[in-house]
């Protein structure tokens, strides 16, 4: 088996849908990354055998985003690429196939990543507009057509909004802030509890941005009406925001008894994240200098209606396959959906009883508050559903090389019931 | 039989299958361009006469016109033909002659029809125009056009009587008096083209249209011809197209007011009457000095195509990606020109703040584009978004050309060249923007100057046509002729300069603005220097050019020549005070002129009237621009002199092509030569003693030329 490295990781910055990267398809969130990677190291443009990109939100005009972004890019058009597809861990989907391509020998060198621009997710139209489509095109007759029209009504015009749709689990029919709302009341996790990690997480996204340590993991991407701008920074992160200002916002899943609001949730953004994983032979043959290397990934499932734990599944079965405890790892990256949900995966690693009503028999311990998290998650920083997955490891890749640390474990929950994390190992 | 081949030709080939028969062109596939050279007519003629005498026993039942070179259909007519000609009359006649070859065309009674991929221009269209159906093929290089007016003359092949049949007045005038080329859809929308295919279904859809029956005009079409059809209407469109055209040409273009005039003549008249009044406009035009002078700035541009720099075997390298180094304004500039061209740029700066200049100049000249419906939006987002950004150097070992566009400072790029020289590959050819330093002293800050030369793009970027490659002693001859290949592929007229204090182009402008200078001081207003320039006709006086450059800049190059080149170059000091008085030219609102808000002129800057002469004189429009000229001729001699360029020839297309000089005149030297040398030298003696020794010191180039009795051109 081959050992699988990470060469180099990048992102683009994150903007808040229907903010500053609005305007920006979802494969130009992509493709800069890629250009710039490319443009770091000496592999020649037929050089890459995979291209591997997560999307869950399939733009129309982009069936396999990952091809085009390939392409634009500048790589050689005999490059095999393909997009997956595992909602929220998409792109870690992506990474895990890069891996295991490169692990069994199949690659020698993978592009894998995310993106998603959730601010250019499709209105649809309803079944019943769908419906008088159709019978209007295979109508051959006048009176036919005129006939099959007469059949509209204006509520046939009300879009269904993909985006809500596709937070919404088709099983349980609980959008995703009923998920976290159901594992609070089940756990028993209060609202000024879900407030003050909620501040945390803008509070260290705001400290990393302001002395500016995160910026080499971020590629500036071109925006603007007229494509004249650049952004460098990730935007929707507060630095001026307090406990006090939180406890202000109304629940918005469950607007009478609730404690999940708006403030406590990830927003809804655009991004993209990109990593270039190669084997031993490869980084020799190039000269390449890796950063980490990938050790293992997992993952599993779980009730749909509980999915928010899915990193305590995943953390699980990744830990017990790697044969490592807590105290090996340096740092953790968890997905934060929703302040919620992270706190119920934190009590199920180290509360025997919450483990095991998900069918855990080991109390793992306590995650260190100061190994979590430590430049803000996706409360402060977004969630670009299709990216995280790469994001995550790429910010995982780039801070254990600021501390010099040596284990890393990212991890998210998973729409419809899935956890999924991944190991990796510092090399600088 | 079925199918039957003549091989009596050289230039077409004819064959005949099934009973069609088949024209091709451009046989010889070796030639550069199909054209109809006079070979090539006298075989159509014969090819012609020969299916018009079969048709009487029924052996053919069709024409198909085509082309063997891929990418061209025909060119046009040769144009040395009409150099050929020495007289009206037998220019008349050449035209006459061709006319008749494709009345036969015309007149043949049998379907005919031009199957077009590629270039079709001139006399090309003009004999697609004499077939009954024109199908075009939608590949890119397909355009249809005719051309003649940009060489002063006008289309005499019967092309002024066909197309206005075949697409209206209106729309012919358009096409004729501009010498603007159309794609093949545009072609069908004018009516022009009957139908697009792809180029591989041509031949085999010309077949299918022999036979079919011409489709009714619509209902529209019908309508709009009925109102064109009468007196009053007519009028009313020549008269509109005088006026745009007048306000287009200035007056100084014959060729234009000729066509109108034709074309207002022939109106609805008999086929021979408006023959053959082409072919006596034809004639007149052809040997006129203006249209001589406009074919010979043609062939200098053909020959500027042409790699003629120091000796090399070797092919050109593909350059086909790019860095550029600086994102100002020229940085932008030609970070546009290469992510246009597909080089998908990296632009480096040390700043974001100057990354998004550079990213605002391009997307500007993109956007242009966008607006004028010539680029979709989704072209301009993957042009615009092919520029890659940088800060460090990733990337720049994937380049093949870095051109340098940081600030004039030749410590500076110095430093930049040495830093750049460890990133790269050691065939990435590496390139200064520079206007005004010394290429030469910039290239030894490099471990390998043979990578290394001058190439200089005009400001503004997207409208200027010049490149100046200049060379130096260490430069390697296959760099220079990479760079002037790949000139040539981005659409610029390059040419090859030696090294030199403000290489071609500047060094004749100086004195140019420097006397500009002069004279506002002597006393001469700036309204009549700058209207003395433009009834030469130049496309914006002095005053207006040094604003739109910006005064620093002239202040700066200004002190650079006159350092290099002595007192004939001194700057007037008032420029200096302009300069210190902040006024920075347009840019910043405030030159010789004032700008408002949008850049529009609103009236001069009150400081250099205040302190401008105190009292004015008249002097007349001829002094002054002889005043302005003779510096600028001395100047060019002196360059020819030195052998910064080779020949007069490039001397004028640098200046036609880089600061705009009328083309009508033919060049700088052409009308120096068209004045006669010894006159010049004569005038330039008179201001010697009456205006300044030290700008009006004839070179002994000049002095050489009278003696010899040459002119530039005999050189």
């Amino acid at each position: 088996m081959n050992d699988v490295f990470i060469v180099d990781a990048n992102r683009t910055p994150q903007a808040k849908a229907g903010l500053d990267f609005k305007n920006v398809a979802a494969p130009f969130l992509g493709i800069p990354l890629l250009r710039h990677i490319m443009d770091k190291v000496e592999i020649p443009d037929d050089g890459i055998d995979e291209v591997i990109i997560g999307n869950i939100g399939t733009p129309a005009k982009y069936p396999n985003i990952s091809r085009v972004i390939a392409l634009d890019a500048g790589l050689h058009e005999k490059t095999s690429a393909y997009t997956v597809n595992r909602n929220c861990a998409s792109g870690m989907e992506a990474v895990s196939q890069g891996f295991l391509k490169i692990k069994t020998g199949r690659a020698s060198v993978v592009l894998a990543g995310g993106v998603e621009s959730m601010s250019q997710m499709p209105l649809i139209f309803n079944r019943d507009m769908t419906e008088l489509f159709s019978k209007l095109m295979s109508a051959k007759t006048l009176p036919d057509r005129i006939k099959a029209l007469a059949a509209f009504r204006p509520y046939y015009l009300s879009p269904v909004i993909a985006i809500e749709q596709g937070l919404t689990d088709p099983f349980s029919g609980l959008n995703m802030g009923q998920t976290a709302e159901l594992l609070a009341r089940e756990l028993n996790i209060t609202r000024e509890e879900q407030d003050i990690f909620a501040n945390e997480s803008h509070k260290k996204a705001t400290i990393a941005w302001e002395s500016n340590r995160i910026a080499d993991e971020v590629v500036p991407i071109i925006a603007g009406s007229k494509l004249e701008k650049l952004i460098t920074k990730d935007i929707g992160y507060r630095s001026n925001s307090s406990v006090e200002g939180l406890a202000k916002m109304k629940p918005y899943f469950d607007k009478k008894s609730g404690t999940v609001t708006v403030g406590n949730s990830c927003p809804i953004t655009d991004g993209g994240s990109m990593l270039l994983l190669a084997n031993e032979e490869s980084v020799k043959k190039y000269n390449l200098r890796p950063m980490a290397k990938v050790i293992d990934y997992f993952f599993g499932g779980l009730a749909p209606e509980r999915m928010g734990m899915g990193p305590l599944i995943a953390m699980n079965g990744l830990l017990e396959r790697t044969a490592k405890k807590i105290e090996d790892v340096d740092l953790f990256e968890i997905n934060e959906a929703f302040a919620a949900q992270v706190l119920a995966v934190l009590r199920g690693m180290k509360d025997g009883k919450v483990a095991s009503r998900f069918g855990i028999n080991r109390v793992w311990g306590e995650i260190p508050y100061e190994k979590l998290n430590v430049n803000g998650g996706a409360i402060a920083l977004g969630h670009p559903v299709g990216s995280t997955g790469s994001r995550l490891i790429c910010s995982l890749a780039h801070e254990l090389r600021r501390r010099r640390g040596k284990y890393g474990v990212a991890s998210l929950c998973i729409g419809g019931g899935q956890g999924g994390a991944v190991l990796i190992e510092n090399l600088l | 039989m079925d199918r039957e081949m003549d091989n009596n030709y050289e230039n077409i080939s004819y064959e005949v299958i099934e009973n069609i028969a088949y024209i091709g062109f451009g046989k010889n596939k070796q030639k550069a361009m199909p054209v109809l050279d006079e070979k090539t007519l006298f075989e159509l003629k014969k090819c012609i006469e020969k299916i018009k005498n079969f048709r009487e026993d029924d052996a053919i039942s069709g024409v198909i016109f085509f082309s063997h070179k891929d990418g061209v259909f025909l060119a046009g007519a040769d144009i040395n033909l009409i150099d050929s000609l020495k007289s009206e009359e037998e220019c008349k006649a050449g035209s006459s002659k061709g006319q008749e070859i494709f009345n036969l065309i015309e007149d043949l009674p049998l379907p005919t029809i031009a199957c077009i991929d590629g270039i079709c221009l001139g006399g090309g269209l003009e004999l697609a125009l004499a077939c009954k159906k024109i199908l075009a093929s939608n590949s890119p290089s397909t355009s249809l056009g005719l051309p003649e007016v940009q060489l002063g003359i006008l289309p005499g092949f019967g092309g002024t009587y066909r197309l206005p049949l075949r697409i209206g007045i209106p729309n012919a005038l358009d096409l004729i008096l501009t010498g603007k080329k159309v794609n093949a859809f545009k072609a069908k929308s004018l009516g022009l083209v009957v139908e697009v295919f792809p180029k591989e279904r041509l031949l085999d859809m010309a077949l299918k249209f022999l036979t079919k029956k011409k489709a009714n005009n619509s209902v529209l079409k019908s309508i709009e011809n009925l109102a064109i059809d009468n007196f009053i209407a007519r009028k009313l469109i020549f008269q509109k197209a005088r006026e745009a055209t007048l306000k287009e040409t200035k007056g100084f273009y014959q060729a234009p007011m000729k066509i109108l005039e034709l074309l207002e003549n022939t109106a609805g008249k008999k086929r021979q009457y408006a023959l053959n009044a082409e072919a006596e406009a034809f004639a007149k035009l052809a040997m006129s000095e203006q249209s001589k002078r406009l074919r010979e700035i043609f062939f200098l541009i053909d020959k500027s195509k042409k790699y003629l720099g120091p000796i090399e075997m070797r092919d050109p390298l593909p350059l086909s990606r790019g860095v550029v180094l600086g994102a100002g304004t020229m940085g932008g500039g030609i970070a546009w020109l290469m992510a246009d061209h597909g080089m998908r740029p990296v632009m480096k700066d040390i700043t974001i703040d100057a990354l998004e200049l550079g990213l605002k100049q391009s997307s500007a000249n993109f956007w242009r584009s966008v607006k004028k419906k010539k680029m979709s939006y989704d072209d301009f987002e993957k042009k615009q978004r092919s520029i890659s950004t940088q800060l460090g150097y990733d990337g720049f070992k994937k380049a093949h050309l870095i051109v340098e566009a940081v600030v004039e400072n030749m410590d500076l790029k110095k430093k930049v060249f040495a830093e750049v020289e460890e990133f790269v590959t050691s065939d990435c050819i590496i390139a200064s923007n520079t206007s005004s330093l010394s290429v030469t002293e910039m290239a030894a800050a490099f471990k390998d100057s043979s990578r290394f030369l001058g190439l200089h793009f005009f400001n503004p970027v997207h409208r200027m046509p010049l490149v100046e490659i200049i060379t130096h002693d260490k430069v390697s001859p296959l760099v220079v002729k990479t760079v002037h290949q790949w000139c040539n592929k981005i659409k610029k007229t390059p040419i090859i300069v030696k090294d030199g204090p403000g290489f071609l182009v500047n060094r004749i402008l100086a004195p140019y603005l420097n006397e500009a200078s002069y004279l506002y001081e002597e006393g001469v207003s700036v309204a009549d220097i700058d209207n003395a320039a433009l009834a030469f006709g130049m496309p914006m006086g002095p005053f207006r050019l040094m604003d739109e450059v910006g005064i620093d800049v002239g202040v700066k190059v200004g002190k650079i020549l006159h350092h290099a080149l002595g007192e004939r170059m001194r700057p007037s000091p008032f420029v200096f005070k302009v300069f210190e008085s902040g006024a920075l030219g347009k840019k910043s609102n405030l030159g010789f002129y004032r700008y408002d808000e949008d850049g529009k002129s609103c009236g001069m800057n009150n400081f250099v009237v205040e302190n401008g002469p105190s009292k004015f004189k008249n002097m007349a429009e001829q002094d002054i621009q002889w005043r302005l000229l003779l510096p600028m001729i001395n100047e060019a001699a002196i360059i020819l002199d030195e052998g910064i360029v080779g020949t007069a020839g490039d001397v004028d297309l640098g200046l036609i092509m880089g600061i705009g000089l009328p083309p009508f005149r033919g060049g700088l030297l052409k009308y120096a030569d068209s004045e006669g040398i010894a006159s010049i030298v004569e005038k330039m003696d008179k201001y010697a003693s009456e205006v300044s020794v030290d700008r009006y010191q004839t070179c002994k180039y000049l002095r050489d030329l009278v003696e010899k009795q040459q002119r530039f051109y005999d050189v």
